[in-house]
């Protein structure tokens, strides 16, 4: 790894490096002007301009200088000694980097450990990537030619750089739910100006293309058209997000109906949007290397090997998208086809919220097992795992599988408002399945026929139902599941005390230890003082809490509710040490009479 | 995405604060990331864990509610289920497996049904009840098996430092 190696090099200071250079190019420009000055000089200079083909009309005119003229002359002078030269090479690097801190205070402010992580492993790599390129694919022989690829990869680099710590920003800034909105006009300006930037290097490509050739151009405009693709990107998920944003804040009742709709459509949206951007970079970045690979006669060098490697990552990447997106497609079919969108009644006699986003359902798509859930939400579910998320009935979605969808299966249909009945057929979607039908009457939330479930299934949802009801045994949840099918039904019950617990004896002869370890004490007395020393000094902290208002209430300000929650922790942390000394106090006390 | 995945953590830790379940309080440590909460738990009644406040620490994927958080514990912790660094190892907390014939297994797993409040109830149980046969930290698995009353002495010794009281 080139990276962890050049880490531990010893970077100097960038105060240093920029007062250095500005010193060297002072010292150069000094050097240059009293060389002009020296009026021998002057005919050399002359010479070299009409030698290097610069007919300058002005030069016969003596020694009456314009101001312009006489910087043009310091300028050939410079770079025509190759120590100068370097110096005005090492300025121009030094401006960079100072544009780019200037920026990263501007935007960014301090980096977070993440992001500064990033950007070192993207330099890194970027340097050694075009090292690679420039000495093995293109192989240039010249000096100038080295100069003019280091300055273009230069610019590049610093723009990619940029982009890549706006991303890492963006996605940082998305965490939050109380981010400034300075931040993010800042953010999407910087990213709209690296957009120009990389539209106007690609015109520069053009530009060289025409006197470079047609394989010039081509290395030089796709590396920026991947600049500016995935700087698009990340302009347009910005967007996105930010839309999502303002949605939620500034929703009324009006138009929420219509914003519904878009929000619907907005998942597919964000998808396409989403699979279409990273496609388009990774397949730039393969056919990049492709012309590479192909162009330069390298098909066995060092160079042609580390090409490889990264196509044979690029193509994975690319076919990992495919397969995804083939899922998506599979999984929207099925959906469209084999679950019906619930209605109107459905929706409003299930008043719950959809249990994945847990925001409220318009419009929702009903699994077999009559569970309601956002369209968009159950197919971001689905794509990972094929089972409904309320009771992990499974489905039968088969990415690999490549038949063709089956008619849409009659899996529940709605009879009356209050008695609904349900077939499902198991053998449909898996083989072992089983097959059963269930009337349910909502009136007395009793059912009307026996139906057989998978014990799994069951301890499923007996252990949702317990981590409600801690102290019913699983064996009476189960049997009451059994009854009801339905762990909603179930609480219900246990609510309504149709299912009571009977008397469980926990063993409590556990906290045998702690007489152990106070009969290790000896002196009775001094342990009650520091006992009720503690007690006291908790007090004094107690007192201080409750003045301040921690009670349960949620509210709109971040920094309230950060404090609200830190009070809200120190109370408990108090109280427990509170009742663990009054307990140990207890204890004690009956060790000491007995 | 991270601005759905927002949301519903801000309506669960809206939830968590108006309605706590006894001894279990969370919510994100720093609003600029709401993506890592803290939580404090009790220690259930009748346990040898019984009086401890925990303090753990939850870090949410931006793809939330589609996978499970991850769960460490701050604090010094010996139990069979929370690797030595704090880790908490609940089936609850894995991810679905994409294996269809691991049916039974796949029941007990994430689902975005879950929430901040189950997982937190589940670990309460899980300090409540250990399940040595999964051990992630075998030393304890084996002192809870063996050697109870050891295995008491030193959550007791946990419970104080996690109170701090002077052993």
């Amino acid at each position: 790894m080139p990276a962890s190696v050049l880490q531990r090099l010893p970077m100097p200071n960038l105060k240093i490096y920029s007062s250095v250079s500005v010193l060297a190019l002072s010292a150069c420009i000094y050097y240059a002007v009293q060389n002009i000055k020296d009026p021998k000089n002057i005919i050399d200079t002359e010479n070299e301009i009409e030698k290097l083909g610069m007919n300058n009309t002005n030069s016969s005119d003596g020694p009456v200088r314009t101001v312009t003229q006489f910087l043009s002359d310091v300028f050939y002078l410079m770079m025509r000694e190759n120590v100068c030269t370097w110096t005005m090479i090492n300025m121009a690097f030094c401006w960079l980097i100072l544009v780019g801190r200037v920026v990263q205070k501007l935007v960014f402010g301090e980096l977070r450990v993440s992001e500064q992580q990033h950007l070192k492993d993207k330099f890194w790599n970027f340097i050694f990537y075009k090292f690679i390129f420039v000495f093995g694919v293109i192989n240039v022989q010249y000096i100038d030619e080295v100069l003019l690829w280091c300055s273009w990869f230069a610019v590049l680099g610093f723009l990619h750089l940029l982009s890549q710590l706006c991303t890492d920003r963006f996605e940082y800034l998305s965490f939050s739910p109380t981010t400034p909105i300075w931040h993010h006009v800042k953010l999407m300006c910087l990213l709209a100006a690296i957009l120009m930037l990389s539209c106007f290097m690609l015109l520069v490509s053009v530009f060289v293309g025409f006197f470079g050739g047609i394989h010039t151009f081509a290395f030089m405009s796709a590396e920026v058209i991947h600049l500016g693709v995935r700087t698009l990107h990340t302009i347009i998920r910005y967007g996105l997000h930010l839309y999502d944003l303002r949605q939620e804040g500034g929703m009324s009742a009006a138009n929420q109906s219509e914003e519904c709709k878009v929000w619907e459509r907005r998942g597919s949206i964000a998808y396409y949007t989403e699979m279409g951007f990273e496609l388009t970079a990774l397949i730039i970045d393969l056919l990049h290397h492709i012309h590479m690979l192909f162009w330069s006669n390298i098909f066995l060098s060092m160079a042609s090997l580390v090409i490889c490697m990264q196509m044979r990552y690029l193509f994975y990447e690319i076919q990992r998208k495919y397969k995804k997106h083939r899922n998506y497609l599979w999984v929207r079919n099925h959906l469209e086809q084999n679950y019906p969108m619930a209605t109107v009644e459905e929706l409003t006699e299930n008043s719950d919220n959809c249990a994945i986003c847990w925001e409220k359902m318009d419009s929702a798509r009903k699994l077999p097992c009559n569970h309601l859930f956002h369209n968009t939400c159950l197919l971001s579910w689905l794509e990972q795992d094929t089972s409904c998320p309320t009771c992990r009935l499974a489905l039968n979605i088969q990415s690999t599988r490549r038949d063709p969808v089956e008619p849409p299966a009659e899996v529940a249909q709605p009879v009356r408002r209050h008695l609904s009945f349900f077939h499902f057929d198991g053998s449909r979607y898996v083989s072992w399945f089983p097959s059963f039908s269930v009337e349910i009457n909502h009136s007395n939330l009793q059912r009307q026929e026996p139906a057989p479930a998978t014990t799994s299934q069951l301890e499923a949802m007996a252990r949702q139902v317990q981590t409600l009801f801690p102290h019913l045994t699983t064996s009476i949840i189960i049997d009451d599941l059994r009854v009801t099918r339905s762990v909603e039904l179930t609480v219900e019950n246990v609510l309504d005390g149709r299912l009571v617990a009977p008397h469980v004896f926990r063993d409590v002869d556990f906290t045998s230890p702690t007489s152990t370890t106070y009969a290790v004490a000896s002196n009775e007395p001094d342990k009650e003082r520091s006992w009720h020393e503690l007690t006291a000094t908790s007090d004094n902290v107690a007192e201080n809490e409750d003045s301040a208002v921690i009670g349960s209430r949620f509210s709109k300000s971040s920094t309230e509710r950060e404090q609200i929650l830190l009070k809200r922790k120190e109370k408990l942390l108090h109280n427990a040490r509170k009742r663990y000394i009054e307990k140990r106090k207890q204890t004690e006390h009956v060790h000491s009479q007995s | 995405m991270a601005g759905s995945a927002l949301r519903r953590l801000m309506a669960e830790y809206k939830q968590l604060t108006l309605n706590p379940p006894e001894g279990i309080i969370a919510g994100p440590i720093n609003e600029e990331n709401f993506f890592e909460w803290e939580a404090l738990i009790t220690g259930p009644e009748g346990t040898c864990f019984e009086g401890g406040v925990f303090p753990a620490k939850l870090v949410f994927p931006s793809d939330y509610p589609l996978s499970p958080p991850k769960m460490q514990f701050t604090c010094e912790m010996f139990h069979p289920n929370i690797y030595s660094d704090g880790r908490v190892c609940i089936s609850i907390l894995h991810a679905p497996g994409d294996d269809p014939m691991g049916y039974e297994t796949s029941a007990e797993r994430w689902s975005p049904v879950q929430s901040v409040e189950k997982i937190l109830l589940s670990v309460v149980s899980m300090l409540a009840e250990p399940n040595d046969e999964s051990g992630a930290n075998v030393d304890a698995a084996k002192m809870w098996r063996e050697n109870r009353d050891e295995f008491n002495r030193i959550a007791e010794k946990i419970v104080r430092r996690t109170l701090g009281i002077p052993i």
